[in-house]
């Protein structure tokens, strides 16, 4: 109850300290949501494909983004972009499967975060283990703000990873490793596992966890927004 | 487009009949358009939207199709479809979709199942079958399924009939007024013979014979009839077998109705009886190999209509009798007239009519009397002939060597008599063994009173004979149905893999001994395992209860061996009889277990009834 309020207030503040207007924007489109069942509000999975784990020091590769209508995903409306990066997609080629060509055609990082945002506004971000995704987008935007002495902004999202955790730890005692893992939680649910692997397929696994998680819970008309997001 | 990225998806959809047969650019034209929706068990119903069909493609997850007031349709896995009969039909769908397991669903919009109907024929036909398919499961087609529809389905209550000391006359005026080709004749209310408009052609006009004529004068006088609870498909096989059009219809030694040929040509063709009228059309046994290749697929179509398991057996009994006395024809044209009178016997499951497909054949000659050199030679041919043609129908030869071509089993009915006689008077374990194939045997070409005369002394020899009775009974008992001690299954073991119940001969065959020995006992004629069972009920001292309840345990065990069967041809794995009991619903395993428990008292009783003396 505590931190429904407490995400409400931060939002409500967070736009109004906003300096960048896109941002402003996304984060007041945020405020009426919240308060919607989550089978009624428009849901935005996302998946991001990055060079490293370091908010810091590694970049963002690729967006995957696929929208939940009314319990039901769209795959016409899933999109994929490509980002451009500073030197080499090194290491993390092997396990995306992109290589410095593919990185071409990408946009730059700035087109990519307003594209994101746009995207991303009016509808309530979903993400496995959602921090990860969060910290890389906050940071970028902050590298990316033209303004002075800006803030980092929170961004607020349902992370399918901490409802499985919270799900799975009223079940057992402990969790072992792997268990988190975006295709061991849906293999819990029935759910096929997509082999390959990129942003999209991410997104789209992601979209179709939360729908199995919300159906478990009792339904996506019982459950709030504000009631899954952190 | 982004979404050629989901690949996934698509890698899945392009295996999938029909869409297999699409192009990769419609492939991906229709993932597209699809809409990823996930159910659990907990919402119980799929909600579908009846404004919004869609085509609805299960990923994962177990779904039920049932009609409004819950008859089972269709259950539905991985990789198959629901939804595609509202956007056929362009009816409002009332059939309910139960969830019956957590899955994922890929929806794909009517407008995007048109194009792809549009584009692609095999695509376009697939769906039609299903529905089709989906339509005969729905049972609104089962009145044009002429191989397990009865003939009781076809003909009126109505019947038009005359007495046979009425005029010609009267007769004809009755035929016009009913507007109908045929009348029954009846004398205090027994079937005395049929008239017909071609009777009061040839034998009336032709003749020139005048109205006042009485009709027992010209009528045809004790008509082959055919019982109300026939297949309709055994009706027509009967009136081209004799060639004739009419058929009195009889129902507890009464008639109640006339079945023509006409009325059975209103309802459709249908492929058992194209599989025999192409069997009888054959000059070659090449040509009856072609024609015997389609038994498999007859069979798979037959289980997948949900045809009775014993009326399966029945027809698939009919097509081995048509290919028999079609091997019998053409062998003939080869050989010439048979020197003498016979008659080819079946045995075993062909004699009982509930043949398996790829059965072995068990036959024999019996013939009128005892040959010399040259009919010898003619038989032995006649045989070789039919059964090397049965055996490359699909009937393989019989292990045990049980063969019209073996000259053992080519004798005379005096031998065959004696022969009988032999293994009833001295029951040893491989006379008993013989029992159970040989004392099922029916006549399947030939001379009918030569076999009838076999019949009637062996069973003149077997009735009320205690000694025989109790060794039959003896035999029968030794294997049990199984229950354990706890009242679970007793399930076999081949090595350390565990097979499963064997249906066939720790259920049917126990089941076909019971009424062997019951029949045998009791002087029946009839070979047919359900036939029998029926015709005890009224014999003295049989409990007409345990005897529907066999028969219902018969049918449930038989049924359920056909559908395992099924599924095993369905996964490719060699079909067998044993059916493992973790693969049964637990409703389908309670029932199972009641239907051998059944059987296990039906086992007691007649240790009881026969073994009781000794």
């Amino acid at each position: 109850m505590l931190s429904r309020w407490f995400i409400k207030t931060h939002l409500q503040y967070q736009s109004r300290q906003c300096k960048d207007e896109q941002i402003r924007k996304y984060q007041q489109a945020q405020l009426p949501l919240l308060n919607l069942p989550i089978k009624e509000a428009p849901l935005l999975a996302l998946d991001l494909e990055m060079t490293g784990l370091d908010p810091k020091s590694d970049q963002i590769i690729s967006i995957g983004l696929i929208p939940i209508i009314n319990g039901q995903i769209k795959l016409n409306q899933g999109r994929h972009k490509l980002i451009k990066i500073a030197g080499s997609v090194g290491q993390s080629a092997t396990i995306h499967g992109l290589v410095d060509a593919d990185l071409q055609l990408a946009l730059s990082l700035d087109e990519a975060l307003q594209w994101l945002l746009k995207e991303a506004t009016g509808r309530v971000l979903v993400a496995h283990h959602a921090p990860l995704d969060m910290s890389f987008i906050e940071q970028a935007l902050l590298q990316q703000s033209e303004h002075a002495n800006s803030k980092k902004c929170r961004l607020y999202a349902i992370d399918t990873l901490k409802i499985e955790h919270q799900r799975l730890l009223r079940k057992q005692p402990m969790i072992k490793e792997g268990e988190l893992r975006l295709n061991s939680c849906r293999s819990r649910y029935n759910l096929p596992s997509y082999d390959a692997h990129n942003a999209l397929v991410d997104a789209l696994s992601c979209a179709e966890l939360l729908m199995a998680q919300v159906s478990k819970m009792g339904g996506g008309d019982k459950i709030k927004v504000s009631e899954l997001l952190s | 487009m982004d979404s050629t990225e989901l690949q996934p998806i698509s890698n899945f959809i392009k295996t999938l009949p029909p869409f297999d047969q699409l192009s990769e650019q419609l492939i991906e034209q229709c993932c597209q358009a699809l809409t990823v929706v996930y159910y659990s068990k907990e919402e119980r119903l799929v909600h579908v939207d009846t404004n919004e069909p869609q085509l609805y493609i299960v990923r994962s997850g177990a779904f039920e199709v049932t009609t409004e007031k819950g008859e089972l349709i269709d259950r539905i896995g991985d990789g198959q479809y629901f939804g595609f009969s509202g956007m056929l039909s362009g009816e409002k769908i009332v059939n309910k979709v139960h969830i019956l397991d957590d899955g994922l669903i890929y929806q794909l919009p009517l407008e995007s199942f048109n194009k792809l109907r549009a584009a692609s024929r095999t695509f376009d036909r697939f769906f039609n079958q299903a529905f089709a398919k989906r339509l005969r499961h729905q049972g609104e087609l089962k009145s044009n399924n002429i191989s397990t529809s009865r003939i009781s389905s076809l003909i009126s209550e109505n019947m038009i009939s005359l007495s046979r000391d009425a005029t010609i006359q009267q007769a004809a005026i009755l035929m016009s007024e009913k507007r109908v080709s045929s009348l029954i004749i009846i004398d205090n209310e027994q079937l005395a013979g049929i008239l017909t408009d071609r009777d009061l052609r040839n034998r009336v006009l032709a003749k020139g014979l005048d109205g006042k004529t009485l009709i027992e004068e010209v009528m045809t006088k004790s008509p082959t009839t055919a019982p109300k609870d026939a297949l309709i498909f055994e009706a027509m096989l009967l009136m081209s077998e004799k060639n004739i059009h009419h058929l009195p219809i009889i129902e507890n030694n009464k008639p109640v109705s006339m079945l023509t040929s006409t009325d059975i040509m209103r309802s459709q063709s249908s492929q058992p009886l194209l599989l025999i009228g192409q069997i009888d059309r054959q000059t070659s046994v090449e040509d009856l190999i072609k024609v015997s290749n389609q038994l498999p697929s007859l069979l798979q179509n037959l289980i997948s209509s949900e045809a009775k398991a014993q009326e399966i057996g029945r027809i698939l009994t009919l097509v081995t009798d048509a290919l028999t006395r079609r091997l019998i024809f053409i062998a003939q044209q080869q050989l010439g007239e048979a020197p003498m009178k016979f008659c080819w016997l079946a045995f075993g499951s062909q004699a009982r009519q509930d043949q398996a497909a790829g059965a072995d054949q068990d036959n024999a000659l019996l013939l009128e009397k005892e040959g010399d050199s040259e009919s010898e030679h003619y038989f032995k041919q006649l045989a070789e002939l039919v059964c090397s043609g049965l055996d490359q129908c699909g009937f393989p030869y019989c292990p045990g060597n049980i063969m019209a071509q073996n000259p053992k089993l080519c004798c005379s009915l005096k031998q065959w008599q004696q022969q009988f006689t032999d293994w009833i008077n001295a029951p040893q374990p491989a006379a008993l063994l013989n029992a159970t194939i040989f004392f099922d045997m029916r006549s399947i070409y030939g001379e009918n009173n030569l076999f009838e005369k076999l019949q009637n002394s062996v069973l003149k020899q077997t009735k009320n004979n205690d000694i025989f009775l109790a060794a039959l009974t003896q035999n029968a008992t030794q294997q049990v149905a199984p229950l354990g001690f706890f009242k679970n299954f007793v399930v076999e073991r081949d090595g350390s893999e565990v097979k499963g119940i064997d249906l066939k001969h720790k259920g049917l065959a126990l089941i076909n001994d019971i009424a062997r020995i019951y029949a045998l006992a009791n002087g029946i004629k009839t070979v047919n395992t359900r036939q029998r069972l029926s015709a005890l009920i009224g014999h003295q001292g049989i409990n007409p209860e345990d005897i529907n309840n066999l028969l219902d345990a018969a049918e449930f065990i038989a049924h359920k061996r056909l559908v395992n069967q099924g599924e095993q041809y369905e996964q490719g794995i060699p079909l067998s009889n044993y059916l493992k009991p973790s693969n049964l619903t637990s409703l389908a395993q309670h029932h199972l277990k009641d239907a051998f428990k059944v059987l296990h008292d039906s086992q007691t009783g007649i240790k009881l009834k026969f073994l009781r003396h000794f």
